[in-house]
């Protein structure tokens, strides 16, 4: 295996790890979104490494980028309708406050 | 050491640390910009990994996405400055033991897997985005359809989520 898809990969396992960690530990949403957020950089970090250092000549590749950037752009969009939403009804983001949601 | 392996390195690290400082301030909007250059960090390995088009692409969509998260952190925190020290995290072990697995499951692959030999010739960016455009209009259309599809639907949902409903009339009669 290549130095650099070395780097790369364990650079995507700490934004990984990081991304988990910050889902699941903070109350507030919008930093919850923030935890996915790395979670998805670190699924962009091995597809960008996959193809640049396993098929650089494989276009489909880069497809999968935009897919995950697609993946992203949705995730906010949808989370921050959600929370303004939230906001209006009960005043506040925190998860702690949202227990009723729970089935 | 080469060039790429010290710069991928290097910004690599830098992401990773600043997306730790995004859950260690008590500041929402240092929180933000923590992100936003953790994400930039990321366009800049893209970069170094030659994939120029997704590089930029990255860096500009996350400048616009972090600088409105940072927004968002102002209108819906209280205390957007961490001025406080509000403490906003819960199940603290749980969280850094599901984080370090997380880490070390993700290291184990990438260390025990077999890649196969790595490619040591990369087409130029002219070429790549020949072959990508190919791709996106080609054999890939249906996918590219359906990510333009999904934005569009979203940013309807989202729209229809967050606006104001006016509430209704008392009925006079």
């Amino acid at each position: 295996m290549s130095p650099e898809l070395l780097v790369a990969l364990v650079i995507g396992a700490g934004l990984f790890g990081t991304g988990v960690y910050g889902a699941l530990s903070q109350t507030n949403l919008v930093m919850i979104m923030m935890g996915i957020e790395l979670i998805l950089a670190a699924a962009l970090v091995n597809l960008v490494a996959f193809w640049r250092y396993l098929h650089p000549d494989v276009a489909a590749g880069q497809m999968f980028v935009l897919i995950v950037m697609t993946v992203m752009a949705v995730e906010m969009a949808v989370g921050f309708g959600v929370a303004i939403a939230r906001f209006r009804s009960r005043g506040s983001v925190e998860m702690e406050e949202a227990r009723e949601l729970k089935g | 050491m080469t060039a790429q392996v010290f710069f991928l390195a290097a910004f690599g690290l830098a992401a990773v640390w600043f997306g730790i400082v995004v859950f260690r301030t008590h500041s929402m909007v240092r929180s933000a910009l923590a992100l936003l250059f953790s994400q930039t960090a990321i366009g800049a390995m893209f970069l170094v990994m030659q994939a120029e088009f997704l590089g930029v692409l990255q860096i500009m969509m996350m400048a616009t996405e972090m600088s409105i998260m940072a927004i968002f952190m102002v209108m819906f925190m209280m205390d957007p400055g961490g001025l406080g020290e509000m403490d906003m995290k819960h199940q603290r072990k749980l969280s850094l033991a599901a984080g370090v697995i997380a880490f070390l499951a993700a290291i184990g692959v990438s260390v025990f897997a077999d890649w196969g030999p790595a490619a040591t010739v990369v087409p130029s960016a002219d070429e790549q985005l020949r072959m990508l455009g190919i791709e996106l209009l080609g054999r890939s259309m249906l996918i590219f359809e359906s990510a333009g599809l999904t934005i569009l639907t979203a940013m309807i949902a989202a729209t229809a989520v967050a606006v104001q409903m006016p509430a209704k009339k008392e009925d006079a009669s």
